[in-house]
């Protein structure tokens, strides 16, 4: 009998682990991918997909088959962050108006009591204006569905109001289910009963409504400065992965009510399907190989109707092997960006086997490069940047393994984000960029605009604003351009190119830039955009057809080269870069 | 008598489906378990524990080295 119960155990932990998540794994590997039978929508912007090359990285593709790479930034406008001064009124309401009628060729007012300014169309002009292509926009949980089941349609059109913006500026946008220490409702334990806690700060929560953040009385206090390291949070996080009172199931609900709204939409490039995503009290590489991807791959399930898993009662756990029932979008045109778990910040290395996802082609891994900023030397060792002992493999670590943890998982790669201190901007921003340039990623850059320096110094592009004096009154949206930091993210640099093994090197001081690629005759034409600042003479040389068009407007100059047949080059002349704009 | 070996290679035998790196401890105990059960003349019992133990030991390890030989080769 003990023998019995012995082998059911066996069994039944074998199919909810590691031997059920890889046959699961093995199954997606050798299927066939979905094809999209949807009539054709012809969208503004062209649609994206990810390209797979026998033994290369997949990339990020538009229709032509051209390598496409995103620039852009993260406005935290459309974040429901905590508002106030007293921490202790954890449950303010959300900060600036939902109904898009507040922003319609108006901005509302700035305070200095949240953490970021709200989101207005002027925002998404000066994105395009430096050159920027696309968006990560963050938006919030809480607000989507802030009561359970209850989809808030205005904050749907608010979002759908953005992405007309965007689209008008003709860049893509990013849906990004963000979050940050899981909810901005895990409350404040002051004083904190456990030893050496301190009380949480609400300034940086955000994700989950009230309805979904299940904390179990664990106090809410933060070690080590760090939100995350807070019981309540991690509580909450593991009640998430493992499906207490089907919050999951709730969460895969509301993307599926997000992108039926954007199904058709070719102007929104994808879905970040879960931002930062922390394991809660559960370890690596379980924690990814287990819940984490599983998890993603029943969002696309989902959302695509792709039917990876297998079919399992959805208001319990539902351990690696389970699916998710199909919701009706059968959206099979857009981009899904998967974020590596949490901890990857903090070893720039894998924390999980990498295992295909799902047997839907449009994946890209999601990886957010803090070297130095939140990897262990700074956040152990407590090493300054340029005194950093780790990563041994320096910048180009994170970036290496992450190409091939998307070789194995089947997915592009792309920099979902990053960002630093901007005193730090000569090296960190300089090394990340050049990393990115190397190996031919995307960026979205953290932050677009960031209200007060909390701890050190704010993020944004922009410096902050006053956040010492007269808290009651309205402020700017910010203070001006911060100048070197502007200069090193407003970049040359090939929007779409037929060839995904170019090289190419951008030098902001002096706004040279050096293209070199090889083309197929018939191949589409290789476009480099050029930011209003940089003023050098553009040159072609090589194998191409014709003269390279160059067209002018607002977010610069755009370059298309016709490629003839063989290799050719794409220059920009050093030049001084145009003066900043009086602010 | 009961094996105690046999009831730590169940035990982290089960521990090792989640958590292949106790796979080799699990693969140890059983087999030392075994074969002290099958030296015992009858007096010690716990074999079905061992073996089971013995089995997922040797599946988490076939899993995990499977997992990771993955990642090497598509990688």
């Amino acid at each position: 009998m003990k023998g019995l119960l012995a082998l059911v155990l066996f069994v039944v932990i074998g199919f909810i682990t590691y031997p059920g998540a890889d046959v699961v794994s093995l199954t997606v590997w050798l299927s066939h991918p979905p094809s999209d039978t949807n009539p054709a929508v012809q969208g503004s912007l062209a649609w994206l997909h990810v390209e797979h090359p026998p033994g290369k990285t997949p990339f990020i593709a538009d229709d032509q088959k051209r390598m496409v790479l995103l620039h852009g930034a993260i406005p935290g406008g459309l974040i429901d962050f905590w508002s106030g001064s007293d921490h202790a009124k954890t449950g303010a309401p959300p900060f600036y108006p939902i109904d898009p009628a507040a922003y319609d060729g108006r901005c509302p007012q700035n305070f200095a009591t949240v953490k970021v300014p709200p989101l207005c169309q002027q925002d998404i002009d000066e994105m395009a204006a430096m050159g920027f292509n696309s968006i990560r926009l963050a938006l919030t949980w809480s607000l989507l569905e802030p009561r359970r089941g209850d989809f808030d349609p205005l904050y749907l059109d608010r979002i759908a109001q953005v992405v007309g913006w965007a689209k008008a500026d003709g860049m893509y946008v990013i849906l990004d289910m963000h979050q940050n220490a899981y909810s901005r409702f895990v409350g404040r334990s002051d004083p904190p009963p456990l030893p050496d806690g301190r009380p949480a700060d609400m300034w940086d929560n955000s994700g989950a409504p009230a309805w979904a953040t299940i904390t179990d009385g664990f106090p809410s206090e933060t070690y080590s400065g760090q939100r995350e390291l807070n019981p309540a949070v991690l509580e909450a996080e593991t009640n998430f992965w493992y499906n207490r009172d089907g919050i999951q199931s709730e969460y895969i609900a509301t993307v599926a009510t997000l992108a039926r709204r954007f199904r058709d939409d070719s102007t929104v490039a994808g879905y970040s399907l879960f931002n930062e995503p922390m394991a809660g009290w559960n370890l690596p590489p379980g924690f990814e190989d287990l819940l984490l991807f599983p998890f993603y791959r029943r969002v696309i399930d989902a959302i695509t109707g792709v039917r990876d898993g297998l079919p399992c009662l959805t208001q319990v756990f539902m351990p690696a092997v389970c699916g998710f029932p199909d919701a009706g979008v059968h959206d099979l045109r857009h981009l899904f960006f998967l974020d590596t778990g949490l901890l990857r910040e903090v070893t720039d290395f894998p924390t999980h086997l990498g295992l295909p996802v799902s047997s839907y082609p449009n994946l890209a891994l999601g990886i957010h490069p803090y070297t130095h900023g939140y990897t262990v030397d700074a956040l152990v060792l407590h090493q300054p940047p340029d005194k950093a002992t780790y990563p041994w493999g320096g910048y180009d670590q994170t970036y290496s393994l992450a190409e091939r943890e998307a070789r194995a998982m089947g997915a592009a790669v792309f920099v979902t984000e990053f960002g630093n201190d901007p005193r730090w901007d000569p090296l960190i921003l300089a090394n990340e960029l050049a990393e990115q340039e190397r190996h031919l990623v995307g960026f979205a850059f953290w932050t677009w605009k960031e209200n007060c320096a909390v701890n050190g110094n704010s993020w944004g592009i922009y410096d902050p604003i006053d956040c010492q004096h007269d808290l009651a009154s309205p402020k700017p949206v910010s203070g001006c351009v911060r100048r070197a930091r502007g200069q090193m993210l407003e970049r040359v640099y090939p929007v779409a190119s037929a060839d995904p093994n170019l090289a190419y090197r951008y030098d902001p001081h002096t706004g040279a830039f050096v293209l070199r690629a090889t083309s197929r005759f018939g191949d589409g034409p290789t476009v480099v955009s050029i930011p209003p600042d940089v003023t050098g003479a553009v040159s072609v040389s090589g194998a191409v057809a014709g003269e390279p068009v160059v067209s002018e407007s607002t977010s610069g100059r755009t370059v298309t080269v016709y490629p003839g047949g063989g290799q050719f080059s794409i220059e920009v002349a050093a030049a001084p870069l145009r003066p900043a704009a009086a602010c | 008598m009961r094996d105690r070996s046999a009831t730590w290679a169940l035990v982290l035998g089960l521990l090792s489906l989640p958590f292949g790196i106790l796979s080799p401890f699990a693969i140890w105990s059983g087999s030392r378990s075994l074969s002290r059960i099958r030296g015992s003349q009858g007096t010690l019992h716990g074999s079905a524990s061992a073996m089971i133990g013995l089995l997922a030991g040797l599946t988490g390890a076939m899993f995990l080295i499977g997992g990771v030989v993955f990642w090497l080769f598509m990688s």
